[in-house]
């Protein structure tokens, strides 16, 4: 068996307040394989927003090993971890996070951007992938002019862009009424069927069930 | 992250707040217009009462009978001074020129017009020592002076008044009612405040002294040293020989019955005072430029408290810690700099409306502008970078977060 794209190896996140010491992970162990179409299930204040962060690079565990695409991600300094959330992490939200007064072309070309790519490379790129998403007539559209259901193609096609290592959607589904929330979860399905590795975390099992595996995560453990 | 797109990003930035931008930059611009335009002021009024000394004669040395100091013998009222010891002075080396002046106010008339004017006996040195240049005829010469001619030459002034021009080179005039020939008009030299030097009727000492005076005796001897380094020197050398002539004896006590007053210490006291004026001036201003930093320091510091968001998705995008920095770095060294251009521009405009209205005339310093241009540059560092760096070391997690 080849080598998994993530490997979490005791992974505990424990909150420091000061005065108490809070976990919100403790001691998880995970894999996911290449390609993998994972849900992460749990309730609210189950650890499970811990868990993206520390996924997504955003926030380091306090004890443990993150491998991320053969990188020891855990190790690494602030600027290391920019890098790698630049190349390996594409990252959907809840409340798509687009960057205000600033057009779908260049909400998806920003990655591009910080990566160092020039101007016209990036926008072509990001052109490109809005096209793919159906939304090649809303390019010089700002985020508020979009509906929510268009936000987040704008969203999805922002972390494709980079073609990362793992895609993390965090309830890329909980602001959309029902129709766009499918039109989401399909676009999510279509990706895995083109090989990504997607990482779906959510409350709702309905949306849980569209992953090929779900793992429950409860009181910072992992409980099947 | 490429530096075309960090200086694109952080323009952009500006263009969508513009009000707020150009609140700010108002008090940049102000700052470095107030600076730019009180230094050009300053120097405007250096230059303007240096040229006026300067305009009075160059390295001159004046000599004046009694002291200046004291209330019963002021400087001009005694009589001690005479044509020998102006003559005497003539040898001495270093000595470029010496000009006695013999003088009194008298009636002119010329044709139907007439003016009461100072009239001056002096000699063909005149010219130089007091920085005249003859604009028609010719200036006194030494036959004129030997001969006791009655021939006169005036100031432009004067000329104007009586309704003299060239033509009017060899007419004759009228002075307290003895016939002189008029042989010479001088170059205006503006106006140099109370009596101006352009009213003037000059015409040789020994006629002077046989006409008008009767005695010996000056009212001042103007010298001309050859060289600036020279002054002291020469001013030592005139009063050995000054006090050799009139037995004065410094040694035992006895004090000089003259003064000599050296236009280079007194270009010196106004230069000292003027440049402390302008540092003064530049001081005060720098503290509205001071406020003006402290004002993008502020709306960089809200900026960053409403972005904190927008941070949070950047960071998570890939963005590091000094992309960040760079891009807020970036929009307040924008606001400071284009503010500062703007500064410039409106205080070279201000100083030059200033030295036009108090006819001093327009001193264009480029060391101001580079000094402006560095100084905004510096403000929008020092205001910017703190505010920058806490936007640079926000926690992504935290900021996400942050509604």
């Amino acid at each position: 068996m080849s080598e998994p794209i993530i490997r979490l190896e005791g992974v505990s996140r424990v909150y420091d307040t000061g005065r108490v010491q809070v976990p919100a992970l403790l001691d998880v162990d995970l894999d996911v394989a290449a390609g993998e179409f994972m849900a992460i299930v749990g309730p609210s204040g189950s650890g499970k927003s811990t868990m993206m962060h520390i996924l997504g690079c955003l926030d380091r565990p306090t004890a443990g090993r993150y491998v991320l695409a053969g990188t020891p991600v855990s190790e690494l300094d602030d600027d290391a971890l920019a890098a790698v959330r630049s190349r390996s992490v594409g990252f959907v939200f809840q409340s798509y996070n687009l960057l205000p007064r600033t057009s779908a072309l260049e909400n998806v070309a920003a990655p591009l951007m910080y990566q160092g790519m020039g101007r016209r490379e990036r926008l072509g790129r990001a052109r490109a992938m809005l096209e793919r998403l159906g939304l090649g007539d809303r390019l010089d559209h700002e985020p508020s002019e979009l509906s929510g259901g268009q936000q987040q193609r704008v969203g999805i096609a922002r972390a494709l862009v980079t073609a990362p290592a793992i895609v993390l959607a965090d309830e890329p589904t909980g602001n959309l009424d029902s129709h766009s929330g499918d039109e989401v979860m399909a676009i999510l399905r279509d990706l895995h069927a083109t090989g990504r590795t997607i990482v779906l975390i959510t409350h709702d099992p309905e949306v849980a069930a569209a992953a090929d595996r779900q793992v429950h995560i409860r009181d910072g453990r992992i409980a099947a | 992250m490429k530096a075309a797109d960090l200086v694109r990003l952080a323009l952009s930035r500006l263009g969508t707040g513009r009000l707020r931008t150009a609140l700010t930059m108002l008090g940049i611009i102000i700052g470095v217009a107030s600076v730019v335009a009180l230094v050009g002021v300053g120097e405007g009024a250096t230059r303007g009462v240096t040229d006026r000394l300067q305009s009075l004669g160059t390295n001159l040395l004046s000599i004046n009978p009694g002291f200046s100091q004291g209330v019963t013998r002021t400087a001009g009222g005694a009589t001690t001074l005479t044509l020998q010891d102006a003559a005497a002075l003539r040898s001495l080396s270093g000595v470029q020129g010496v000009a006695p002046q013999l003088s009194s106010s008298r009636l002119v008339v010329a044709g139907s017009l007439n003016e009461t004017t100072t009239v001056v006996g002096t000699t063909p040195d005149y010219e130089l020592v007091n920085a005249y240049t003859t604009w028609l005829g010719s200036f006194l010469t030494q036959p004129e002076l030997d001969g006791n001619l009655r021939v006169a030459v005036i100031g432009a002034t004067t000329a104007d008044n009586l309704g003299l021009g060239q033509s009017s080179i060899g007419s004759t005039i009228s002075i307290s009612g003895l016939p002189f020939q008029l042989v010479g008009i001088l170059q205006p030299k503006g106006g140099t405040g109370f009596i101006s030097p352009d009213d003037i009727v000059l015409i040789p000492v020994t006629t002077a002294r046989e006409l008008f005076v009767g005695t010996d005796s000056v009212r001042s001897i103007g010298v001309s040293v050859a060289s600036q380094g020279q002054i002291e020197t020469v001013k030592a050398e005139v009063t050995t020989a000054l006090e050799q002539r009139h037995g004065i004896a410094t040694a035992t006590g006895q004090s000089d019955d003259f003064t000599i007053l050296d236009q280079s210490q007194l270009l010196g006291t106004v230069n000292s005072v003027s440049g402390i004026l302008t540092v003064l001036l530049a001081g005060i201003a720098s503290i509205s430029l001071l406020v003006g930093g402290i004002g993008i320091m502020n709306i960089m510091l809200v900026s960053v408290r409403e972005r904190t968001r927008e941070i949070g998705i950047r960071k998570a995008i890939g963005a590091r810690g000094r992309d960040v920095l760079a891009q807020f770095l970036i929009e307040a060294l924008a606001i400071s700099v284009v503010g500062g251009v703007a500064g410039i521009a409106i205080g070279i405009v201000g100083s030059f409306a200033i030295g036009a209205i108090a006819g001093w005339g327009f001193v264009f310093n480029p060391a101001t502008v580079v000094v402006a241009v560095a100084f905004s540059l510096l403000v929008g560092i020092v205001f910017g970078v703190w505010p920058a760096s806490q936007a640079a070391r926000l926690d992504p997690v935290v900021a996400l977060r942050y509604e």
